[in-house]
């Protein structure tokens, strides 16, 4: 059952800001609530105020000096029919068509997705290797953190606790950046999600690789880009099963209902190549 | 979930035995443990365990019980808790050993953690994971509390 609490619902940014820094813990940020409301109903976590953002608008995507910016308020459900991310970022609105069911797209939020950190969540994972950035802003001030920064264990993230993820920035791809993310899973939620962004101009470059839901939070694989950048695609394909073992190992990967620690390494591996493939084809 | 750490302390057997009893100090190399008080000396000890995973914290209120103890060389214990805020309970069965080595001491422990109720929604992977960061840094601990003093 859902304990009593207060809901604020601030008009501003710094307003938000203001509460959280006034009521520290006992009050949480509410977007969608999809994941909030549900683990408040559990008793899993109590807070004595909910704030309330969504009067802030912030659900627009627009495109803006080689980036795209995303209002951190806006819904799956907008993003997977955004006509400028289907033009511009086809990869992100196929990850959005397949959050989670239809009723948690229609309610939840990219912003709230990022900020709860569940650790089998999907959309980290891609923007990562889309070398996404995430506004955290105060009111008074804001910052950009890096996506591959974002994160920092299961259910952390790098904000401040009076910040508040406004905007999801990501460098539009030009004609020869290519990227693709999948998953694989057998419960509601993925068991593992890889996502690789690289550029190719007759040779395989600036390749990013991500990998998620296999442990507590998605993490960027530097050692594993390294084996394809600068390489032909055919080299880079002969590459893919050392740097799907790389990624697999460096996954932080944990035995749970989803999966055992090695066999979660292997799908990596797999996905990987298959990701590979995806993104040059 | 069974846990099994070792750690070598630059310090004599009989220095980390009396380390041990030491409840206040002890208890201090435990992450999150607090208000540790003794309820029958060398058998009983009660203390607050908190933790928290993100958003998620849990405070368990929790009994010591010293079930074995054999001079210098092992001591078996159990702690229980629940924290009825989230409806969750924890159980954790400790087996510690100290063994000599030249001047020092091998100390080693097998932990057995149990935790029931709610908190298990987090997912055992994610327990499993903050349970062992938790024991790691007591190992950690306790060697730096005696090493620095010595």
């Amino acid at each position: 059952m859902l304990r009593r609490f207060r809901l604020e619902e601030p008009e501003s940014v710094a307003e938000v800001a203001e509460l959280l820094g006034r009521f520290g813990d006992n009050a949480k940020v509410y977007a969608g609530g999809t994941e909030l409301l549900l683990a408040m109903k559990e008793g899993l976590v109590q807070y004595e105020r909910l704030i309330n953002i969504k009067k802030l608008g912030l659900n627009q995507v627009s495109a803006e000096n080689g980036t795209l910016k995303i209002g951190a308020l806006c819904t799956h459900h907008e993003l997977e029919n955004s006509a400028l991310l289907k033009q511009r970022m086809p990869a992100l609105v196929k990850l959005e068509q397949n959050v989670a069911n239809v009723r948690v797209r229609q309610a939840g939020t990219i912003g709230g997705n990022l900020c709860f950190a569940e650790p089998h969540a999907d959309p980290g994972t891609l923007l990562m290797a889309l070398g996404a950035k995430m506004v955290a802003d105060k009111g008074a001030s804001k910052r950009e953190i890096l996506a591959e920064h974002f994160f920092v264990d299961a259910y952390e993230t790098s904000l401040a606790a009076d910040e508040v993820l406004t905007e999801i920035r990501v460098p539009t791809a030009g004609a020869n950046r290519k990227c693709a993310y999948l998953k694989f899973g057998y419960l509601e939620r993925p068991s593992v999600g890889v996502a690789i962004a690289l550029s190719l101009n007759g040779v395989v470059s600036d390749v990013r690789i991500a990998v998620g839901c296999a442990g507590p939070a998605p993490i960027r694989v530097a050692e594993a880009e390294a084996l394809l950048n600068g390489k032909s695609k055919d080299e880079a394909s002969r590459n893919l099963a050392q740097a799907g073992a790389i990624a697999g190992k460096a996954s932080q990967a944990i035995s749970d209902l989803h999966g055992a620690q090695d066999y979660k390494e292997h799908i990596v591996g797999v996905l990987l190549k298959r990701a590979f493939q995806a993104a040059v084809s | 979930m069974q846990f099994e750490k070792q750690v070598e302390i630059l310090a004599p057997r009989e220095k980390v035995w009396k380390f041990i009893w030491d409840v206040d100090r002890f208890i201090a190399c435990v992450p999150g443990c607090k208000e540790a008080k003794t309820l029958e000396e060398g058998k009983r000890y009660a203390a607050t365990m908190t933790e928290r995973v993100g958003p998620f914290k849990v405070e368990f209120p929790t009994t010591i019980e010293v079930l074995e103890r054999e001079e210098l060389t092992h001591i078996k214990a159990q702690a229980t808790g629940a924290d009825n805020k989230i409806g969750s309970r924890m159980k954790i069965d400790l087996d510690v050993n100290l063994r000599a080595q030249d001047n020092n001491t091998i100390l080693s422990f097998v932990a057995g953690v149990d935790i029931l109720g709610k908190l298990a929604a987090l997912g055992h992977g994610i327990i499993k994971r903050k349970a062992d960061q938790v024991l790691d840094e007591f190992a950690q601990a306790v060697k730096q509390k005696l090493e620095g003093e010595a």
